[in-house]
């Protein structure tokens, strides 16, 4: 069953079409990466499932609800963390959750949900004297104490150090085993490709990839790289492979571009046959950096 | 619910330097200077009154203006900034109620401003008062929801917590020196006295200061219509221009 389904989304500012034609379903107790360079209507995109911004046009059900008609239903039911909010730094974390938790027909008790996420120690403490990470994880707190089904979470790991996105990842595959759904938007592919079931690659407001992560990648039709090295000359050996579309030697190192796992098999029974001796034989696959690099187009290269 | 965000609204209130010092600390102390200085004798030129007497209302429109044209403007200016506004809008509450709370909190703490001033005055000096206790309240409130209204209009057109900043600081300034809130007009050149008739303020000190020292709020026609004319149309243009991000 879906928890989510967005269909034809658009979403225009003034002249500026920020989101167009977006369709995806989400399903439930999955978690959910919507990527994409900035600006490419990942915010707008979320913002309009949770009801803060008014489709141009479009289905979007969320839980069953229209988050623009039955905003105030869906409110009781999903958990968000929004990008740019910045908490009151004077206030308390304790008070910032008693406040939260009044707002909920049932909430969540908050102090297990602080030993939970580790903050128990800082519950007396200003938000302001809180490190990103603290902060971050906070913001979960407070989207959770409504014991939403139902999660939205927009760059929750945006400028943090490694230590602490790990952190907030063990976090959110917790939830996901808890059974509650995540929808996440974020720049870093290794998140998505660890925490998200599937993912939508969404550039200048339109779809250009979505599926599982593994699909995503098909979808780049990226080749493989087979490397290794010999000091024998192979150049006439590696013109005889299939399905390859790119061969070099240079010196020592010889590096095969292919679009099938397969070359790899004729690749080895080749160089036995001709007695060639090699080492350090290497397969890399594409990863979906390399997918979004491709897919999204060169303007959002530059790091090479 | 609300009382919820009312009391940890007014917790942070009481942790904003800002609010406390000017609405709290630095009215008392300018009466104890400014009283200490001329005293509390009754003077000819006002009429009977002592100098202390004519400040406590002037100074009760000195703390309006803090916590109505500093304090509530640009507390909810930084909310809509940080996104806290926006955030309030994705729970089962309205989000109009942190509006009603931050009006809530300003209110008493101006009460709390004037609970404090009349504390500090009374033993210190012989206080005349001679108004009538409803009508100086009618006064009050309606100087109150001048500036408070004048303080929506500031979080509403403004753009960004800068801009809610200077325009605050470009309406509040004025109205502080030149509406007789802090110094009378009476010591004024005409050039400035000029200049205070187009400030909302002077007419609140103005219909405060008389009630408060005797005089019958209906007789004051030209201060009630503007307070009540200002307030009609600063609500109005908040809630046409307001955002909630």
């Amino acid at each position: 069953m879906s928890a989510i389904s967005v269909s034809a989304l658009t979403k225009d500012y003034g002249p500026l079409r920020a989101v167009d034609s977006v369709s995806f379903t989400v399903a439930q107790g999955s978690v959910f990466g919507i990527l994409g360079p900035n600006g490419a209507g990942k915010t707008t995109t979320m913002e309009c499932m949770m009801g803060l911004r008014q489709r141009t046009s479009g289905e979007i059900s969320v839980l069953g609800l229209d988050p623009e008609e039955q905003r105030h239903r869906l409110y009781s039911r999903i958990g968000v963390q929004l990008q740019e909010t910045v908490y009151q730094s004077s206030a308390k974390v304790y008070e910032l959750c008693q406040l939260f938790a009044s707002m909920y027909d049932a909430p969540l008790e908050y102090m297990p949900l602080l030993e939970r996420f580790r903050l128990e120690g800082k519950a007396r403490s200003s938000v302001g004297r809180l490190s990103g990470g603290q902060r971050q994880k906070l913001a979960i707190v407070l989207a959770l104490l409504g014991d939403p089904e139902l999660l939205f979470f927009d760059e929750l790991t945006t400028g943090l150090d490694p230590g602490a996105r790990r952190e907030i990842w063990e976090y959110v595959k917790e939830l996901k085993r808890e059974g509650r759904t995540v929808v996440m938007t974020t720049h870093y592919m290794e998140e998505a490709a660890i925490l998200c079931d599937e993912i939508c690659l969404i550039n200048a407001g339109r779809i250009v990839a979505q599926g599982t992560v593994d699909e995503v990648i098909d979808q780049a039709q990226i080749d493989l790289v087979i490397s290794f090295e010999t000091d024998q000359d192979v150049r006439t050996l590696l013109e005889a492979l299939t399905q390859v579309t790119r061969a070099e030697q240079h010196g020592s190192s010889v590096t095969l571009y292919t679009k099938s796992e397969q070359t790899l098999t004729e690749l080895v029974l080749a160089l036995k046959d001709q007695g060639v001796r090699y080492k350090k034989i290497r397969v890399t696959y594409p990863e979906l950096e390399d997918a979004f690099l491709k897919l999204v187009g060169t303007k959002a290269k530059g790091v090479g | 619910m609300f009382r919820q965000l009312a009391v940890f609204e007014m917790k942070l209130q009481m942790r904003n330097f800002l609010a406390i010092f000017f609405a709290l600390v630095f009215p008392p102390v300018m009466l104890l200077i400014f009283g200490g200085i001329y005293g509390n004798e009754p003077q000819a030129l006002t009429g009977g009154l002592g100098t202390v007497d004519l400040m406590i209302p002037a100074y009760i429109c000195m703390i309006v203006a803090v916590t109505g044209l500093m304090s509530l403007p640009l507390t909810i200016a930084s909310y809509r900034e940080q996104k806290i506004l926006k955030r309030f809008m994705a729970t089962p509450t309205q989000p109009l109620q942190i509006l009603l709370a931050q009006l809530m909190v300003n209110l008493l703490t101006t009460v709390m401003g004037i609970a404090l001033l009349l504390v500090v005055a009374k033993p210190m000096f012989q206080l005349r008062y001679s108004g009538s206790i409803p009508e100086t309240g009618l006064a009050f409130l309606l100087v109150v929801l001048s500036m408070f209204s004048l303080g929506l209009m500031i979080a509403g057109v403004a753009k960004n917590g800068q801009a809610a900043t200077a325009l605050a600081y470009i309406i509040y300034f004025p109205m502080l020196f030149l509406s007789g809130a802090t110094m009378p007009l009476y010591i004024m050149p005409d050039s400035l006295v000029a200049v205070s008739k187009v400030l909302p303020l002077t007419y609140g000190v103005e219909l405060l200061s008389g009630v408060w020292l005797g005089g019958r709020l209906l007789s004051y026609r030209l201060e009630l219509a503007v307070l009540a004319g200002v307030a009609l149309v600063c609500t109005a243009l908040a809630v046409r221009f307001f955002k909630w991000e």
